[in-house]
């Protein structure tokens, strides 16, 4: 057993391991930070690991295309490993992988909504070449269908139309895309749980730990927003959340949707978490404290996930942890990267990006 | 044919007014290879680079449009023009588009909107059936006055959810069906918590069952009243169905002229965008074949006597890549895909294809003898070429390759006596390859040298043209190495006993002459070439790597030769599976039965598709591994002349 493993991560492994040591380093993330315009951010960006991505002319490097353009790296990572990767974990990671196509498919019905013409929605789309279901061609004539019911009609071919069909009627009748993006939120977990449960021994339980995690936190952030934000009912928190998870129990969500003291939750789960009361006075008091407390909570449960990614390098290296591990901090990268280039390109001051990313971890 | 045209780099100056026609003429002549711009851009107010950029965008955007349209009425793309269409303009392009879209409109969303009801009226009727006989009115139970009744459907998956929400609120959740991923369920509460199980069911996707007002009653007669709906919608959606065939056949040649012009037009635009542009002129520079020169200035002198046409003399930067054209006969031609799928041809070096089609057919058909199977390929091969079956006209350009093999198979079928694997029923012109194994091997052997001589021979050529006359001389792939491969023959040979014409001392002087010259190739090529420092290094590695670079090209040469060892084996091994057809065949029946037939002629389909492929294989490795490899360097550009016709390339 534990041989065969290793004959199936070998090459999974040391393919990873040097992808890792692409990761940006503390000096060039604080570089970046502190690029004092776009163009000197766009020179630090290309002497890194998305450098020959941004190797068009600078002319057409905006802002969002500069996005689009290292989320390529993205793609050729997430096409390398899956390609690696032995079954049943390839399936995991190409369940993963299509987060960015439900995420696609979410900008497209917003470009539908808002009436915006293909080349406003393509450079906000994930780039994806291969293991997809919903090819470009497919989401450039759901933008031409014209409505949402036409463009749902166009993926009749992918699983994404019952999702959508079914969640139509609402749509419909409340003239709000919040039900279909719930919809298809939803059935991704889904597929995504159902991904790690069909691993075994220690692949599952390195899925479970870090996927699972990042389902728990995505369930809890959910919970708390449907209260707080969108002041939903008790029932509704309860059927747009998951009832499943790693750490997070039903009755964890139930206490959420109930009005009970979210601190207690989530240091219930996540004891060593730091929340508001472990922040200095003077610094609880620049912002709203509904929006602090989930902001320090979103930034905690983010830093508890990239914490366990980075334990996942320690020991026995070969299972699907290991991708799985470099893929989310990797995700996490560009997540703040996009951050950075978008403050970058604003002339945001680094006290306000702060307040977005996590500025000690960069 | 042997070599790739002749090319001429020429300028043209094309007044700004001029440029769409004269672009048209230059793709119209089919004989102007491009070169990218070097960014001489000069912004104007009137035409400038970007409103070619925009027009491309534009184009682009309504390309897309039209392949809509086109879907919609179930109307395919159809085969590229053979003529040029006219450019359009954007706008014209889009207010023709804008009313196709209209008028298909209609009957495309009521075909859509009938689709829908139809799948409604069908969820209902099966919403309906597990309660189809309960003897109530469905809208008494929406007006109940203390019970809170929902029938619907929701995502199987939502189902314990829903459950789990309403912990605290007295309900019964019933499922009635499970189809798909959906389940029919009925819900039931009380009125008094109608609010908060309206919100649940609602948070959990259950969509109610809202029948429309003309369905009324009980379920049965509300079932028979939504069959009677079916078959209305049924009939709509075939008279839409026709409507749309009528557009179809009204609008399928406008619409693909339409979608061909477009494509012209944007391949124009994006051409004209790529052109340098002075003030009040483009510059457009690209490659002719200088025996087309005339066909090109002929093209722009019908459309304007304004456009200036001067040759250039190349540049430094063009050496290696001048673009191939290659012109071969069409006997030929149908080789050329074997040759770049290797490699281009570099503009200076010898075009392999004529080599090719005649020694792809001969290896073929030494290890593939049989008339029978050749006459097969050789059917196949014409029918490809007819084109006349439609699926098969891709591969319409391998019916050549496929022919010749198929007519030399059959060539070498007399040779060895075989016909569909009876080796009794043609008296062999030569010998049975399954009776004299030896002779074969060795005279494959000895076609394995005629064509790694004839690789060499094409080397030298290849340095003559490219003026290397120290590689010609000295390299393993130039004259040294021909006169010590043939010197090891010759002393291999007459070591067996066979008579060699020249004396075995003057072969033994040839061996050491031509191996030193080996030994020594990168220091007489240098010397020969002008090039410094003779010898790269210290004299004393230069020496040991020299002797071992000569043993390797010695083991080479050797295992170059005895590679051809299996067009021989091939030979034999087509004899003896066809032995084992009929051995099979003995065994389903005996001789003359039905039975036997039927393995014969299943065992030569057999034969032909499996073998066939393989002993494909194993020449196209023979071709490219160690014949090509002796003289074929490729890496050189394709000859791309402008065409305002999309290729699948594209």
């Amino acid at each position: 057993m534990v041989r065969s493993a290793v004959t199936a991560y070998a090459s999974v492994n040391a393919t990873t391991r040097a992808l890792y040591s692409t990761l940006l380093t503390p000096e060039v993330r604080h570089a970046l930070i502190q690029s004092p315009n776009f163009d000197v951010l766009l020179t630090q960006l290309d002497k890194t690991v998305y450098g020959p991505y941004l190797k068009i002319n600078r002319e057409l490097l905006t802002p969002r295309r500069t996005a689009f353009q290292l989320r390529l790296h993205l793609a050729h990572v997430y096409e390398k490993l899956i390609r690696i990767t032995p079954e049943p974990g390839q399936q995991l990671l190409i369940q993963l992988w299509r987060l960015y196509e439900v995420n696609n498919l979410k900008a497209a019905l917003r470009g539908i909504e808002t009436g915006a013409s293909w080349d406003e929605v393509l450079h906000l789309l994930s780039p994806m070449f291969h293991y997809i279901i919903l090819t470009t061609d497919d989401i450039q004539r759901m933008l031409a269908a014209g409505s949402i019911v036409r463009a749902i009609e166009r993926i009749r071919h992918t699983p994404y139309y019952d999702t959508l069909i079914h969640a139509v009627a609402r749509y419909e009748a409340e003239k709000n895309l919040f039900p279909l993006e719930v919809a298809l939120d939803l059935d991704y977990r889904r597929g995504l749980w159902q991904g790690i449960e069909n691993l075994t021994g220690m692949d599952h339980e390195q899925a479970l730990r870090l996927v699972g995690t990042e389902i728990d936190a995505d369930n809890l952030l959910w919970a708390i927003r449907y209260r707080v934000y969108h002041h939903l009912s008790v029932q509704e928190i309860i059927n747009y959340t998951l009832p499943f998870g790693y750490q997070v129990r039903d009755e964890d969500i139930r206490a959420i949707a109930e009005g009970g003291d979210i601190i207690t939750v989530v240091k219930r789960v996540y004891p060593r978490i730091e929340t508001l009361e472990d922040v200095p006075a003077q610094t609880r008091e620049e912002i709203s404290p509904q929006r602090r407390q989930l902001a320090l909570i979103e930034r905690a449960l983010h830093r508890h996930i990239t914490d366990l990614c980075y334990r996942t390098f320690i020991g026995n290296p070969f299972h699907i942890g290991i991708p799985l591990a470099y893929i989310m901090l990797l995700e996490r990268e560009l997540q703040d990267l996009t951050t950075v280039v978008e403050a970058n390109a604003s002339q945001l001051p680094i006290e306000r990006l702060a307040s977005i990313i996590d500025i000690e971890w960069w | 044919m042997f070599k790739p045209q002749s090319m001429e780099k020429v300028e043209l100056i094309i007044p700004e007014h001029q440029v769409v026609r004269t672009t048209e003429a230059l793709a119209a002549s089919g004989v102007f290879h491009p070169i990218p711009s070097t960014q001489i851009t000069v912004r104007t107010p009137a035409r400038g680079i970007d409103e070619w950029q925009a027009w491309t965008a534009d184009l682009v955007a309504l390309e897309h449009r039209i392949l809509v349209v086109m879907e919609e009425l179930k109307i395919s793309e159809g085969p590229p023009p053979t003529q040029t269409p006219h450019i359009i303009e954007p706008q014209v392009a889009q207010r023709d588009i804008e009313r196709l879209e209209l008028e298909a409109e209609n009957p495309i969303r009521e075909l859509e909107a009938a689709q829908r009801r139809l799948t409604q009226l069908q969820k209902y009727v099966s919403q309906l059936a597990p309660i189809a006989d309960l003897d109530a009115d469905l809208g008494s139970l929406r007006d109940l006055r203390y019970t809170f009744v929902m029938l619907g459907s929701m995502p199987i998956a939502n189902v314990e959810r829903l459950e789990n929400s309403l912990e605290h609120t007295p309900f019964v959740l019933v499922t009635l069906r499970r189809e798909g991923h959906l389940a029919t369920v009925m819900l039931f509460g009380l009125q008094e918590d109608a609010a908060v199980l309206n919100r649940a069911a609602r948070s959990a996707y259950l969509n109610p069952l809202m029948l429309p007002e003309d369905y009324r009653g009980t379920p049965a007669q509300t079932i028979a009243a939504l069959q009677a709906g079916i078959e209305r919608t049924q009939q709509h959606i075939a008279e839409s169905e026709r409507e749309i065939a009528r557009l179809h056949k009204m609008r399928v040649r406008h619409l693909r002229h339409l979608l061909w012009r477009v494509r012209a037009s944007r391949i124009l635009a994006r051409t004209i965008n790529g052109y340098d542009h002075l003030q009040h002129t483009y510059l457009v520079t690209g490659w002719v074949p200088a025996a087309s020169r005339a066909k090109l200035e002929q093209e722009i002198a019908k459309v304007s006597d304004k456009v200036v046409v001067e040759t250039l003399k190349p540049r430094m930067e063009d050496i290696g890549r001048i673009p191939a054209a290659l012109k071969n006969p069409p006997l030929v031609s149908g080789f050329q895909g074997l040759v770049t799928t290797y490699g281009q041809p570099n503009y200076d070096e010898l075009d392999p294809t004529p080599v090719l089609a005649l020694t792809f057919p001969l290896v073929f058909g030494i290890m593939f003898g049989d008339v029978g199977h050749g006459l097969l390929l050789l059917l196949v091969g014409l029918l490809l070429i007819s084109r006349k079956i439609r699926p098969l006209q891709s591969v319409a350009s391998f019916g050549m390759v496929i022919a010749a093999c198929g007519a030399m198979a059959m060539v070498f079928g007399f040779l060895y006596g075989s016909l569909f694997g009876f080796e009794d029923v043609l008296k062999a012109v030569w010998i049975h390859p399954l009776e004299n194994i030896t002779d074969v091997l060795l005279f494959t052997v000895a076609v394995g040298a005629v064509l790694l001589s004839l690789g060499m021979v094409y080397s030298m050529l290849n340095a003559a043209l490219a003026k290397h006359w120290g590689r010609l001389i000295f390299n393993r792939n130039g004259l040294a190495g021909l006169v010590f491969y043939w010197s090891i023959l010759g002393i291999v040979v007459n070591t067996f006993g066979v008579a060699v014409p020249i004396p075995g001392s003057v072969l033994g002087i040839l061996l050491v002459v031509s191996g030193s010259g080996l030994t020594f190739a990168e220091f007489f090529e240098h010397l020969v070439e002008k090039h410094r420092p003779l010898v790269e290094g210290s004299i004393g590695t230069y020496v040991v790597l020299a002797f071992f670079e000569l043993f390797e090209t010695l083991i080479s040469l050797l295992s170059n030769t005895l590679s051809y060892v299996r067009m021989g084996a091939f030979a034999v091994a087509h004899g003896a599976l066809s032995l084992v057809v009929f051995i099979i065949a003995e065994f389903a029946g005996g001789k003359g039965s039905i039975g036997y037939w039927i393995v014969v002629i299943l065992g030569n389909l057999f034969v032909i598709g499996f073998e066939g492929m393989i002993v494909g294989i194993q020449t196209l490795r023979l071709e490219y591994y160690e014949f090509f490899s002796k003289f074929f360097y490729g890496g050189g550009a394709p000859f791309r002349p402008l065409s305002l016709i999309l290729k699948s390339e594209e």
